[in-house]
């Protein structure tokens, strides 16, 4: 059996997004302590250990550096995507979800849910973008905060993309490793 | 409106000494309060002397590229206040400022310094809007101001054409300085009204900055001194001198 090879291109991408995801949910959990989205100062605070920054502004620091980082490597992704022509055949399609509903073969489910959940990670970086450009410049892109209904929303999806995030990627990993065993694995972050 | 002109040198002189008196305490006790460990503390330091260093000043570009000096941003009905969601924030309690004897001082590098009575102010234009306030900590309110636009008031005193910038003394040592073309956004107010009512002390009466461009850190309270100038001192601000952003558009 060949051992599976990752295009140089992926393997930045996942680099790059691991890292800078990490600085991201850690400098907003930061952020998010100064005024807790769900009861506000009285609310829920998130354990310090898991903020980057050691206070507002430090956490927000880092926040609007590391998202210049997420941002342009899921753009250039999203690019490269688009130039390869890898959206036609490398993402979750109709044959899929048939897989999922009809197919006996295990291996083929796998495969389909894999695909499905890596092909959802998508929508929800680029929501995170959206939603945390509405955030971050309310006046200026007074129209994102409205496509949301309002501040609260606007705060409540922007935060709940880091939970959705963790779930989908720690899926994806172990889905990655059920598919092509920890070989997969290896392709795409060492060899 | 009575006028108080004042040698240059004098205000200069009053302000170096109104800066001086920012103490650099609460840095420290603000980091102790963070409840951090010893990482993350030193992650703080280290985001604003490097993170924050490399990145604001892109940001900043960004910030100042994407805002539309001249163009309002859109308000909403007065049935979309939202009158309990505006925290009080103060870093040094209440100040006591008697309306009768108030004077707002505006100087600086300009060729008619003024000094206004409440009474004076309450004679320009009326400004009222309803807009969103929003606060570094991450909530926001709607809320309705009214008042006096600030370049309304910058048009009397005649600024000299190499004026960039502009700061904001309030009585209880508060500070903040401002980039021109925010100043001049037909939305910034000198508001004395909230939600329709006479402001009231704890919201920064008897006046108070108030606009929808810039975080509510930048927004002022109890502001008694305008003053207009070329150059951005050290001092920029006393939260930002602590470690925010400066720019802080919204």
């Amino acid at each position: 059996m060949r051992s599976p090879t990752q295009t140089l291109a992926a393997k930045i991408f996942h680099w790059v997004s691991l890292v800078s995801l990490f600085l991201m949910i850690t400098s907003g959990l930061q952020i998010y302590n100064a005024n807790p989205v769900f009861g506000g100062r009285a609310g829920i605070h998130i354990p310090a250990i898991f903020g980057l920054g050691g206070w507002l502004a430090g956490g927000r620091h880092w926040h609007f550096a590391s998202m210049w980082i997420f941002t342009l490597n899921l753009g250039c992704y999203g690019v490269y995507v688009l130039l390869t022509r890898r959206w036609q055949h490398r993402y979750a399609s109709g044959k899929d979800i048939k897989a999922l509903a009809t197919s006996q073969n295990q291996k083929r489910k796998n495969y389909a849910w894999h695909r499905l959940v890596y092909t959802l990670l998508i929508p929800i970086l680029l929501l995170s973008i959206y939603s945390g450009l509405g955030m971050y410049k309310p006046a200026q892109f007074y129209w994102i905060v409205d496509s949301f209904g309002g501040w609260d929303a606007l705060r409540i999806t922007h935060f709940m993309a880091v939970p959705i995030t963790l779930i989908l990627a720690g899926i994806h990993s172990q889905l990655g490793r059920k598919v092509g065993g920890d070989r997969l694995l290896d392709s795409m972050f060492w060899e | 409106m009575s006028q108080e002109p004042e040698p240059q040198h004098q205000s200069n002189l009053e302000s170096n000494l109104e800066l001086d008196e920012t103490e650099q305490l609460p840095r420290r006790r603000f980091l102790n309060l963070a409840g951090a460990g010893l990482l993350t503390i030193g992650f703080g330091s280290l985001a604003e002397s490097v993170v924050g260093g490399l990145s604001e000043p892109l940001n900043q570009q960004v910030e100042s590229l994407i805002f539309k000096p001249q163009q309002p941003v859109p308000e909403f009905p007065t049935s979309a206040i939202e009158p309990d969601k505006l925290i009080v924030n103060s870093f040094r309690g209440t100040p006591a400022i008697a309306n009768a004897t108030y004077r707002l001082t505006i100087d600086g590098e300009v060729s008619n310094p003024l000094s206004l009575s409440m009474d004076d102010l309450q004679r320009f234009p009326f400004t009222d809007m309803v807009i969103r306030h929003v606060c570094v900590e991450g909530w926001a309110a709607i809320v309705q101001w009214g008042g006096v636009r600030l370049r309304d008031l910058l048009a009397i005193v005649e600024p000299s054409p190499q004026v960039k910038y502009v700061y904001f003394y309030s009585a209880d040592g508060y500070y903040e300085s401002w980039d021109l073309d925010s100043v001049m956004h037909p939305q910034t107010l000198m508001a004395y009204q909230k939600n329709g009512e006479d402001l009231t002390p704890e919201y920064g009466a008897p006046l108070r900055l108030a606009s929808p461009i810039k975080l509510g850190y930048k927004l002022s309270k109890w502001v008694t001194r305008i003053q207009l100038t070329s150059v951005l001192g050290q001092k920029r601000g006393y939260w930002e001198d602590l470690g925010y952003e400066w720019y802080a558009g919204l």
